[in-house]
């Protein structure tokens, strides 16, 4: 049971038909994936290719043109399957008028949470999402890092086996996407299986196990984040106080081993961690 | 699945409630029926009863009607634009499921504005009564008399009715891609379902010279849309409830029933099948 892949596509194609005239657009073409059980997985592209198209075949929220899927197994129309997942859609938008808290606790009754464990459940999945204060304010006004925030809450608050995350850190500053980055982490230490949906390429390389790419529709890389990212036989070394004498020893001294200097230039700190270093954190 | 059910058409009742446009027709309406009290004394004599009755119940069927469109038509297209349905049918929720929540939230409202306009229509006709009765005695004529009873088994009639039309509404809303469609179209069911029975009196008038082709189409009409105009006997119930033949209440009740099962169905099966 639990060997089955999380999350299984065979040969997966979906044709919008748009227009008056009926064209089809063809957004996911003859798609084959597998997601292991227990791992962060990463599905990455440009914009339009079809990656959140097919997260929503595969929830059973659109259906295919052909092909085939599992979800944990089942049949993704099966409520068994679909009570042990948590989703996020991308930009996601919640009923204005209710308060966070009065949503997670909709989506906890929904979801199948036992009526005594409603309360907990709803208090756990908004402590996780640093929402406990906040909970009490109608969605309507909240920011829209906040609204993703409440967005993971409300997919957690059951204690899914399988998280699909789409973009959760859309319009979140990168302190906010940090402490999102966080909670994948959390979250698969308590082995949960993650599907994350990002553009945010220094996050899903710091979080992500696995990562697929797809492009137009089709799947144009998948592997091991190391395997994938390893450029073999390549090596960095940082140094301080390099003089132009020690330079050239160093490079003498690894040339007699056959070994030679590609580049040197001062390494650069990201954008984000200076940023991170700077501001305190959001206001929410 | 019923505690699903019950959750939706919660949070639906609710949405609905915290939005301004059944707050603005409710008060429209009690506008419109408190606004007639006056006229009646262009000297209806006793007649005012009668009067007061035809407006109110009037009001209550035209804005009533126009809520039963319009407000589940709104919250279906709201939660599919929104793309709140998305997150809802991702989780173990039935499509099926999700529109009986819409179906039943909506309806609720709608006992909301029906048995609160019929409150004060109840109130205005019982303040009324004593002073319209002793005129009428005084031209020693029948005093007319309000049943509360009556007034109730109204209420609950028109409730039926509108659950009807609120059915409607979300099948042509399964059915249909845009909120302007779905309320057009749904207002012509309902219109079509009003006059009905005009094709019924047609085909039962033994009188009436009708091709082969006609007379089909006019059965046809009757049998797929359940005649509305059936349940507008207020004025019989609450003033002269001697008049109503005893069973007329529950064969309405019943009928209308029946016509919520089917078209229920028809729009779970069309809501299905929709892309969202
Ligand atoms: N309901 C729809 N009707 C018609 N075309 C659609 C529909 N949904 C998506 N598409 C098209 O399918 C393609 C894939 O869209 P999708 O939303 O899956 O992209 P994405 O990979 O998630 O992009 P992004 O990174 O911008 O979120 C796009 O070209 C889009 O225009
Ligand atoms: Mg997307």
């Amino acid at each position: 049971m639990t060997d089955q892949p999380a999350i299984s596509v065979r040969d997966l194609t979906k044709d919008f038909r748009v227009g008056l005239r009926g064209v089809k657009l063809r957004a996911v073409d003859n798609l084959t994936l597998s997601i292991p059980r227990g791992q962060v997985y990463g599905l990455l592209g440009p914009n339009g290719c079809g990656k959140s198209t097919t997260l929503k075949i595969v929830l059973g929220l659109v259906p295919a043109t052909s092909g085939s899927f599992t979800l944990l197994g089942h049949d993704s129309a099966s409520p068994e399957a679909r009570a042990r997942i948590g989703f996020l859609p991308e930009a996601p938008y919640f009923h204005r008028f209710l308060t966070g808290r009065e949503l997670v606790r909709y989506c906890a009754r929904l979801s199948g949470v036992a009526a005594d464990r409603v309360d907990a459940a709803t208090d756990e999945a908004l402590e996780l999402a640093s929402m406990t204060e906040a909970g009490n304010r109608r969605v309507g006004t909240y920011s829209k890092g906040m609204l993703q925030r409440i967005g993971l809450a409300q997919a957690v608050v059951h204690d899914p086996e399988l998280i699909v995350l789409d973009e959760p850190t859309a319009g979140v500053d990168p302190v906010g996407s940090a402490a999102i980055g966080k909670m994948i982490q959390a979250m698969r230490q308590r082995g949960k299986t993650i599907v994350l949906c990002s553009h945010l390429l220094g996050q899903v390389e710091q979080v992500c196990d696995r990562i697929a790419v797809m492009d137009r529709g089709r799947l144009v890389l998948e592997g091991h984040i190391d395997e994938v990212l390893a450029q073999r036989g390549v090596h960095q070394i940082s140094v301080e106080g390099l003089t132009p004498a020690a330079r050239q020893a160093a490079e003498e001294a690894l040339s007699r081993h056959g070994a030679h200097v590609l580049k040197v230039d001062p390494p650069r700190q990201t954008l984000e961690d200076l940023f991170r270093r700077l501001v305190t954190g959001s206001r929410d | 699945m019923f505690s699903r059910i019950f959750w939706i058409a919660r949070v639906t009742f609710l949405e609905a409630l915290r939005q301004r446009f059944l707050a603005f027709l409710l008060l429209l309406a009690a506008a419109f029926i408190l606004g007639s009290v006056p006229l009646r004394s262009i000297d209806f004599g006793h007649g005012e009863l009668k009067f007061l009755a035809d407006l109110g119940f009037g009001a209550l069927f035209l804005f009533g009607s126009i809520l039963a469109v319009v407000l589940p038509s709104q919250l279906l297209y709201g939660e599919i634009d929104n793309r709140t349905a998305l997150t809802l049918l991702a989780k173990p929720v039935g499509r099926g499921e999700f529109l009986l929540g819409k179906f039943f939230g909506s309806w609720a409202v709608l006992g909301v504005f029906t048995f609160a306009l019929t409150a004060l229509i109840g109130i205005i006709l019982l303040v009324r009564e004593p002073d319209v009765v002793a005129r009428a005695m005084a031209l020693q004529v029948v005093p007319p008399e309000v049943s509360v009873l009556g007034l109730f088994e109204h209420a609950l009639l028109q409730w039926l009715r509108l659950g009807i039309i609120v059915s409607v509404a979300l099948l042509v809303g399964s059915l249909a891609q845009t909120f302007l469609y779905t309320v057009v179209v749904g207002s012509m069911a309902v219109l079509a379902s009003q006059l009905v029975w005009i094709a019924q009196d047609t085909l039962a008038n033994p009188e009436a010279v009708l091709s082969t082709v006609m007379r089909g189409a006019l059965w046809l009409t009757t049998r797929i849309f359940p005649n509305l105009q059936g349940y507008n006997i207020g004025e019989t119930l609450v003033l002269g409830q001697s008049m109503v033949l005893p069973g007329t209440v529950s064969s309405l009740s019943l009928s209308a029933a029946v016509y919520l099962v089917v078209i229920l169905f028809l729009a779970c099966t069309a809501f299905r099948r929709r892309e969202i």
